[in-house]
């Protein structure tokens, strides 16, 4: 019943992404783009976000990176991908937390081409 | 929808405790409150009930402050319900706002159990409800700008709210006793000024963090920011029945009046609950629209 009521009041009509506390996000790739190599993961906030957790997958499975951003809030985040990227869609997923102490997370895709 | 974040399981854990968490404040506080505004006027049994109820609901309060930062732990980790006892995590919750806003509101909670102690135990509890209020004004949305304002209405807020939810099981009490009816009339006529001030703040929060009337249409927050309005509409309307018609059937004793005084109260209870769960929704996946 709670969670029914919670669920409602939530308003869920899709899970859109929320980059809460931060106004603009820029990210390389692009969400979306189609680009024939990644020689790096990044993302851009307004606000320092500390980056928790991040994860690179393909239709294949998880894909190996290696962060160069620590753990500390940083409105830079930078990752490599420790192999040449197959061709194939990829989607990067991140958790972490806004300087508001709201837990964050978000996502962006991306298809890497011939 | 612009600005609602993705919502699993942990997502409703944490708003349900987060709700818990609320209801408990404003039940503390308000108890006390209660307690130290009508020490004349109610009775005895009544000011015993607002009493243990704020003692019970700071017990509860300090409960819940413990298994938030598990949540707040494993939401953050990506580890799913592993992170609540990770330490590393545990510690970025702690560092975070959360951390400030859990100091305040521990020592706040801790010090209205000194309504245990007779006499000078209630200006303690005072302190502490003050220090409980503050401790929302340390954490979240309240953290934007102009963060003095968002801070004193915040707390301005959370007062008048607490005054009121917290008297409702105790006014329910008073209710069954004769007696009561005038207590009942007192209060009607303060929490008229109570009300006045939630409204102003709360209308206040709601533009400071909205920004404009057009933002609170398509955004997650401002829908959600309706719907909680459109409770309080209700809550109000209940209010406003009990002061003009059931109070006063009660005084002139007409038969039934304590029953549908009471079965009305019971009604705002349910309301009020309905209005902390659409609260900590907002708080917890939506973002204001000025952050947009």
């Amino acid at each position: 019943m709670f969670k029914q009521t919670l669920l409602g009041l939530a308003v869920v009509v899709a899970p859109a992404l929320a980059f809460a506390h931060s106004k603009s996000e820029a990210t390389t790739p692009a969400d979306g783009a189609a680009v024939t190599e990644v020689p790096e993961l990044s993302m851009r906030f307004d606000d320092p976000m500390r980056i928790i957790s991040v994860s690179l997958t393909s239709p294949d499975g998880d894909v190996e990176i290696e962060r160069e951003t620590g753990m500390d809030p940083a409105t830079e985040f930078r990752a490599l991908p420790l192999e040449e990227l197959e061709p194939g869609s990829y989607r990067f997923d991140w958790r972490g937390m806004a300087s508001d102490g709201h837990p964050m997370q978000g996502s962006f895709f991306f298809t890497v081409t011939e | 929808m612009t600005g609602l974040a993705p919502i699993d399981g942990l997502v409703v854990l944490a708003i349900l405790a987060k709700a818990i968490g609320y209801s408990a404040a404003l039940i503390a506080i308000g108890g006390v409150l209660f307690s130290f505004i009508f020490a004349k006027r109610a009775e005895v049994s009544v000011l015993h009930l607002a009493r243990k109820l704020a003692i019970g609901a700071a017990l509860v309060g300090l409960a819940v402050l413990a298994v938030r930062f598990g949540i707040r732990a494993a939401r953050i980790s990506g580890m799913g319900f592993e992170g609540a006892t990770d330490p590393m995590m545990l510690g970025f919750a702690w560092e975070s706002p959360l951390g400030n806003a859990a100091i305040w509101r521990g020592i706040g909670e801790v010090a209205i159990l000194a309504l245990l102690i007779p006499r000078f135990g209630q200006w303690i509890a005072m302190a502490g409800t003050v220090a409980v209020a503050i401790s929302f004004a340390q954490v979240g949305h309240a953290l934007g700008e102009p963060r003095a304002a968002l801070a004193v209405l915040l707390v301005l807020h959370l007062l008048a709210a607490a005054f009121w939810v917290g008297a409702l099981i105790p006014l329910r009490r008073a209710a069954l006793a004769p007696a009561g009816a005038d207590l009942l009339h007192y209060f009607g006529n303060l929490a008229a000024g109570g009300v006045a001030a939630l409204i102003l703040a709360g209308t206040s929060l709601a533009w400071l963090l909205s920004g404009s009337a057009t933002a609170l249409f398509g955004t997650a927050y401002g829908l959600a920011l309706l719907v909680k309005v459109a409770i309080v509409t209700v809550l109000l309307g209940f209010a406003a029945w009990n002061k003009v018609r059931l109070v006063p059937d009660l005084r002139a004793e007409k038969p039934g009046a304590a029953h549908a005084l009471r079965r009305s109260i019971s009604m705002e209870i349910l309301a009020v609950v309905l209005i902390l769960l659409a609260t900590a929704t907002i708080t917890s996946v939506s973002t204001p629209p000025v952050n947009l």
